[in-house]
């Protein structure tokens, strides 16, 4: 997986680095913005309050 | 080729949740930081501004928040109270009192019953991260715009049912309470990165006292 997108990657090494990196960077940006804030309330790590349901 | 496939997905997820760890523990304590910071500054900053003749009005929104909470056995932070006990409102990093499922008896009212909040033990900002310090005797001092309320730890309940609303109550039984009296109710969860049980702290009012120009705090809290 990781190889294929590598070899699809356009340039050559370095520039495959840095497109990786961004990738990376962007991959990181969703999940922390979007994807984390939406899973944590289905979570059962963070309920704080008494409730009787 | 597909075992290699499945192995990198199984490399994916494992970061993945190294990540989710992360976000949970540090990234949303920095966001909640940052909008108590922010609230809290704006209650300041209308407190200071009411009575200068600004032209401000003399009343203001309690979803701004309705005061500051000073506990220096768990952390020696001011921490905003707001009103309600949603994920949303606790995200940001403060203290808020219950409206549901037992509504909470605000100390300002000055009626008999029960001043009781919820905030978060770890991430949003963790509040409560320290409430297994607190010891009966310790001090839990209330800040408004005027009064400064001075309440004693007198009972804790270090592991409790979630579904324990009782100790919401204006007469809280369990912590030994038979009369109706000023009590304040800290409610988080526990243990600690986990929701499976609450962790209680119960405190009762001792004295009231006056905030004076130069917002001197009481002497439960210099030193």
């Amino acid at each position: 997986m990781y190889g294929w997108i590598w070899r699809h990657l356009p340039g050559n090494a370095w520039v495959k680095a840095l497109i990786s990196l961004a990738l990376v960077v962007a991959v990181v940006y969703v999940l922390f913005n979007y994807v984390f804030p939406w899973a944590e309330p289905l979570l059962p790590f963070n309920d704080v309050t008494v409730d009787n349901q | 080729m597909a075992v290699s496939v499945f192995g990198e997905l199984l490399i994916t997820a494992g970061l993945v949740l190294g990540l989710f760890v992360v976000y949970s523990l540090w990234w949303t304590n920095v966001l909640a930081d940052r909008a108590a910071d922010k609230q809290a500054d704006k209650v300041r900053d209308i407190w200071a501004h009411q009575d200068d003749g600004s032209g401000r009005p003399a009343t203001f929104d309690s979803k701004d928040g309705i005061g500051f909470l000073h506990v220096p056995a768990m952390s020696g932070d001011e921490i905003l109270v707001e009103k309600g006990t949603t994920s949303k409102i606790l995200n940001d990093g403060v203290a808020g009192y219950y409206t549901d499922p037992v509504k909470a008896t605000l100390p300002t009212s000055g009626k008999k019953g029960n001043f009781s909040l919820a905030a978060h033990r770890d991430g949003h900002g963790a509040e409560f991260h320290n409430i297994h310090k607190i010891e009966k005797g310790d001090p839990i001092v209330f800040e408004t715009k005027d009064k400064w309320y001075v309440y004693k730890v007198y009972a804790l309940l270090p592991e409790t049912s979630k579904y324990n609303v009782k100790v919401l109550s204006a007469i809280p039984k369990e912590s030994g309470k038979t009369k109706a009296g000023h009590y304040i109710t800290l409610t988080t969860c526990t243990p600690v990165y986990t929701s499976r049980y609450r962790y209680i702290v119960w405190g009762e009012l001792e004295r009231v006292e006056k905030v004076d120009k130069e917002r001197t705090p009481p002497e439960e809290l210099r030193g």
